[in-house]
């Protein structure tokens, strides 16, 4: 089936614009439809931040280094996670009229979402880096390593790709997913190591950072941009094993499940 | 199965078939099919597409005949790929398109946005899109909302609006159903002036209509559908006779 798209997507030049105009199209209708239009897409993260400094840092006193920069960068990763996966679990309903009429492969409006989420995932990330390097005191700037953060957002994006599209073709069948999904995405942020310091949640839950899809994409994404150091391999390595068997997952349930989609939904 | 080859044909069926499994009891939420794992929810079969074969030649004008309830709508359906099929191998050579009230348009856009997107689909390239914009508006009359989400367009605008990006857009392969059964009297005009001119030469079309005059005018060849099964498919006349003839 992915050789046969990839084949399909450059035999057929228009599919890299369509994709593109979508993804423009989603997000303008996400974002400037509103009076304070992309700063939305910060006010969330923001907000999440001045709540969890004050109980984390404030009242509990933790003691992480630049507790901001590092809330920061974990916050905009689990945040574009979410929005990926919780905002498409309806995505074959909503965009129904795509495929309801023609032939198109529905993987092109996967795609594209996320794609659009890029966009307000970007704009947070250079919200984050001007923080870090000119608000943020007693940082070290970013250095080579700020490399890694290329493939290990992919890993996001990969894994995102594939939870949306598990997500979505459970939809098909059973309709309150969504709700399960919160749940799951609740318990999944408090057992992750956005909040806290590194080592205290391995001493007290060791194993999850591996367990915890996103714990290490987020683990990692502080290593090469907080502390200017390589990722840690065995969690990277571990990161894209996962995405790549949710993956296979996710694009087999649309090949049995998504084809479906217009008669069931 | 759908596979895509480069033939003579358009479509080639072979065995095609579709089913429907109409369940009673709705056990769609996670819960119900937990508690329901050894209990499955009582279904009711219908075959709404018994076993067909058929072949539609590129370039080809087919009439469908047939009653209400009777599978035409299915069948444009499955043999434009929107609905995967139950039996048999199914070949579409091309883009396709299904037209009845419109081509798939979403009402958050606005008529701008749903043509660029819908032509986008429909295989053409942006700037194919730019040059072709303003006859979309204009044919669809609709140049003042251009701008207009189409949740505020009456379901003529709409109507007109599938239409123009069908008729200027297209795609390999068109399935149109009942289309001249919407719209105003203008719109019906437009409709048939527009079959009347060279744009259905060379294109391959799947006509649904209840319209003896209109399958007679457009079609080479028609089919005729009763209970799911395809009864015959050939020279248009004897379609018409039984389709009139089922009718009675």
């Amino acid at each position: 089936m992915i050789t046969r798209i990839v084949r399909d997507w450059i035999g057929r030049s228009n599919k890299t614009e369509r994709l593109w105009l979508m993804a423009k199209i989603e997000f303008k209708l996400r974002y400037y439809e509103n009076k304070l239009g992309l700063l939305w897409a910060l006010i969330k993260p923001v907000s999440d931040i001045v709540i969890y400094y004050v109980a984390f840092e404030m009242i509990m006193k933790q003691g992480v280094p630049n507790f901001v920069s590092f809330l920061f960068i974990g916050l905009i990763m689990w945040n574009f996670f979410v929005e990926s996966t919780t905002g498409t679990i309806q995505l074959l309903n909503t965009k129904k009229y795509l495929y309801e009429y023609t032939n198109m492969n529905k993987i092109e409006i996967y795609i594209s979402t996320l794609l659009s989420n890029c966009i307000g995932f970007f704009f947070n990330f250079l919200m984050f880096t001007i923080y870090y390097h000119f608000i943020d005191k007693g940082v070290m700037a970013y250095s080579w390593t700020a490399f890694y953060f290329i493939p290990i957002f992919l890993n996001l994006l990969v894994m995102s790709l594939a939870f949306s599209l598990i997500l979505s073709n459970i939809y098909i069948i059973a309709k309150d997913i969504t709700q399960v999904w919160i749940v799951i995405t609740g318990l999944g942020f408090w057992l992750s190591p956005i909040l806290f310091r590194l080592e205290k949640f391995r001493e007290a839950l060791p194993g999850l950072d591996y367990i915890n899809p996103i714990s290490g994409i987020i683990i990692n994404a502080r290593n090469v941009l907080l502390y200017q150091q390589a990722p840690d391999w065995k969690l990277f390595f571990f990161g894209w094993v996962y995405a790549g068997i949710l993956l296979a997952i996710g694009l087999f349930l649309l090949n049995k499940l998504g084809s479906k989609a217009a008669e069931k939904l | 199965m759908i596979e895509k080859n480069d033939t003579i044909y358009a479509i080639r069926a072979r065995n095609v078939s579709k089913t429907f499994y109409v369940t009673e009891d709705s056990h769609n939420t996670v819960k119900q099919r937990l508690f329901n794992i050894f209990n499955s929810p009582k279904q009711k079969k219908v075959e709404a597409l018994k076993p067909l074969t058929l072949d539609i030649e590129k370039g080809e004008c087919i009439g469908l005949l047939g009653r209400n309830g009777c599978g035409k709508s299915t069948l444009i359906k499955v043999l434009a790929g929107v609905y995967p099929t139950d039996t048999g191998q199914l070949t579409i050579n091309g883009s396709t398109m299904l037209m009845n009230l419109g081509v798939g348009m979403s009402h958050e856009l606005t008529a701008r946005e749903n043509i660029y997107v819908s032509s986008s689909v429909l295989g053409l390239k942006i700037k194919e899109i730019d040059l072709l914009f303003d006859t979309i508006v204009d044919f669809a009359e609709i140049r003042e909302f251009v701008d207009t989400k189409t949740k505020f367009f009456s379901s003529g605008m709409l109507a007109r609006l599938g239409f123009s990006i069908a008729v200027n857009a297209g795609a390999d392969v068109m399935f149109l159903d009942e289309i001249f059964a919407v719209g105003d009297m203008k719109f019906q005009e437009k409709a048939i002036k527009i079959f009347e001119s060279s744009w259905i030469e060379g294109k391959t079309v799947i006509l649904v209509s209840h319209s003896m005059e209109v399958i007679r005018n457009y079609c080479k060849r028609a089919a005729f559908m009763k209970n799911g099964e395809l009864k015959f498919l050939g020279p248009v006349e004897e379609a018409i006779r039984m389709y009139t003839e089922d009718n009675h």
